[in-house]
């Protein structure tokens, strides 16, 4: 049986440096591999942190709890009735306040600035409609509706507003809810949110679009392990 | 090629008349030091998967055998269903109410989205990730917010890592995007195991055992509605929402796409979604479009609303308006009111 090897040996013999080579090519390869073997798990990149947000921050709630009827006020401790003190103290037409009651009440609302434009003047558990009639408290929309009519017709609709509950009446309650729940009717203007924490994925938006980049280079998980790696090695440099 | 073969270690007295056989003993070392280098770095090359966690090792052999959610009758639903409370259980330690909801008949679910009131708050993307189970390291968030300068709808221009003390500002209007429930959905035409698809009500849904993670799907879609699971997922137990469904918001496995389902496990028992129930000023609307009265069919009757990408050909159920009044909305019944 011919042997190829005896072929190559003969003739030719390697080199002693091709014969060291070759024999430590297997404990190079071995080397190698513990050398993998034990960093490959060194490297992870960490996550960006989890968002904190409050339970009470997203529950479905109304945003206020609107006067009822019969409305009543907190005075001194107490759920009193408007018309307890109102049926005493007369009030002066241009809002001015010379007791200190009512003193949170900040009224922007347009050229709308004056209390019996919706309070009754002599009940004032009642709201003022044209034409010299009244309305209720939990009917405040038909109040609201006399200015506001477009709105209210896309309330009605419900293309305005904000509807809880069930999508279709006809399969659980819903609730619509009214021009209070939702605006301070002394200060209808919808105020300002502080936005809760953004996206910290990696795709989410190109770096040169937007205009906060120090923020991205903040959120972005691979861009803050790269700039903590930069930040180590030059407090090596201090150390030094 | 044939391979020398070691006879030296059973070979007896032959061993040492080497020019028989061509194996010396310098032949010899340097082919066991061969082998045992080359075993030694083909382990190296697998060391990896020493990386998976314990959890991601265990090979079950019930969902491997599971079927197809649309092939599964309902014993196999109920035995599966059952298999994902056990799995639940084991990994966060709580008993999920996990279930099957069909969709209702005569409904087709839209969404409307009111862009002069969004103020850009981002609750809607926390309430979801709140009520969907998302994994919450690395956070996977479903709705983005897009920061859009004003006079625009280039959504290459938003940005979404707006970061202000207070919004909305008043140079930039808000548009939120989750995925629009296409009438005509790329990302389930492209699924190679047709593990995506689109329900009779509308809702494209995901069977999370099916899903073999190609991410086809992210790449497809026009909204980049989608997410993928690229580490398993982590949520605290006290965070986790027990009321499952199978299609949406049960946890989902480490290599798996996800997406929102328009909250299916609420909305088909007649519930708001959890992003309309959080958001602050009523800009979200949800509805059944094929009831004449119900308010996304008011919308689409009397707004001027618009689609993202709408030359895309995706037909989404996602309409954007803004609260301009069509003149002709006066035209319109108001539903309930009498004519």
């Amino acid at each position: 049986m011919p042997n190829p090897g005896q072929h190559q040996r003969h003739p030719h013999p390697p080199s002693k440096a091709a014969q060291i080579g070759g024999a430590l090519i297997g404990p190079a390869f071995l080397v190698l591999a513990l050398g993998m073997f034990m960093t490959s798990r060194a490297t992870v990149l960490p996550n960006a942190p989890t968002p904190v947000v409050q339970p009470e921050q997203i529950a479905p709630v109304p945003r206020r709890t609107p006067m009822s009827d019969p409305p009543t006020a907190l005075i001194a401790g107490f759920e009193q009735r408007c018309n307890d003190c109102h049926r005493i103290f007369e009030s002066t037409w241009d809002g001015e306040r010379t007791l200190e009651q009512h003193q949170d009440i900040v009224i922007n609302h347009g050229i709308n600035e004056n209390c019996f434009n919706c309070h009754v003047r002599d009940d004032r558990e009642l709201l003022v409609l044209q034409g010299g009639k009244t309305t209720t408290f939990s009917d405040v929309t038909t109040m609201c509706a006399q200015c506001h009519g477009p709105i209210h017709r896309d309330w009605r609709r419900g293309v305005h507003g904000k509807t809880l509950g069930y999508w279709n009446a006809e399969l659980g309650p819903q609730h619509k809810l009214t021009c209070t729940e939702c605006h301070d009717p002394h200060s209808p203007g919808y105020p300002h949110y502080e936005p809760l924490p953004g996206p910290n994925t990696l795709r989410m938006g190109d770096p040169g679009a937007g205009h906060h980049a120090e923020v991205e280079a903040r959120r972005n998980p691979l861009r803050r392990w790269a700039d903590d790696a930069k930040h180590n090695s030059h407090e090596g440099d201090d150390h030094r | 090629m044939k391979l020398p073969v070691h006879k030296s270690s059973g070979c007896g007295g032959s061993c040492g008349s080497a020019s028989n056989h061509g194996v010396t003993r310098r032949s010899f070392l340097r082919r066991t030091a061969g082998v045992v280098g080359g075993s030694a770095a083909f382990a190296a090359a697998l060391s990896p998967l020493m990386d998976i966690p314990e959890e991601d090792r265990q090979f079950d052999v019930k969902k491997f055998l599971q079927k197809h959610y649309k092939e599964m009758n309902a014993d196999e639903m109920e035995a599966a269903l059952a298999r994902v409370r056990e799995d639940v259980e084991l990994r966060y330690d709580v008993r999920p109410e996990i279930r099957d909801i069909k969709p209702m008949d005569g409904v087709e679910f839209v969404y409307a989205l009111n862009l002069s009131r969004c103020i850009g708050c981002r609750k809607c993307v926390h309430a979801c990730v709140d009520e969907n189970n998302q994994s919450r390291d690395p956070e996977i968030q479903y709705i983005r917010v897009l920061e859009m300068p004003r006079g625009t709808t280039d959504i290459e221009q938003g940005d979404h890592h707006y970061d202000r003390p207070k919004v909305p500002d008043e140079d930039h209007y808000y548009m939120p995007i989750q995925c629009h429930q296409c009438a005509n959905p790329p990302c389930v035409k492209v699924c190679p195991v047709e593990a995506t698809w689109q329900e009779d009500d509308g809702i494209t849904v995901i069977d999370y055992d099916w899903c073999i993670g190609c991410r086809y799907c992210e790449a497809a879609c026009p909204y980049w509605a989608r997410r993928f699971n690229f580490t398993t997922p982590t949520i605290p137990s006290d965070k986790i929402n027990t009321e499952m469904s199978y299609l949406s918001n049960r946890p989902r496995h480490k290599g798996v796409m996800e997406k929102c389902h328009f909250c299916l496990h609420r909305t088909r028992e007649g519930r708001m979604p959890a992003c309309l129930e959080a958001c602050p000023t009523g800009a979200r609307k949800f509805g059944n479009v094929l009831d004449p009265d119900s308010e996304v069919t008011q919308i689409l009757r009397t707004k001027r609303v618009f689609v993202l990408k709408a030359d895309v050909g995706t037909l989404p159920r996602f309409f954007y308006y803004f609260d301009e009044r069509d003149p002709f909305a006066q035209s319109v019944p108001i539903p309930g009111a009498p004519s």
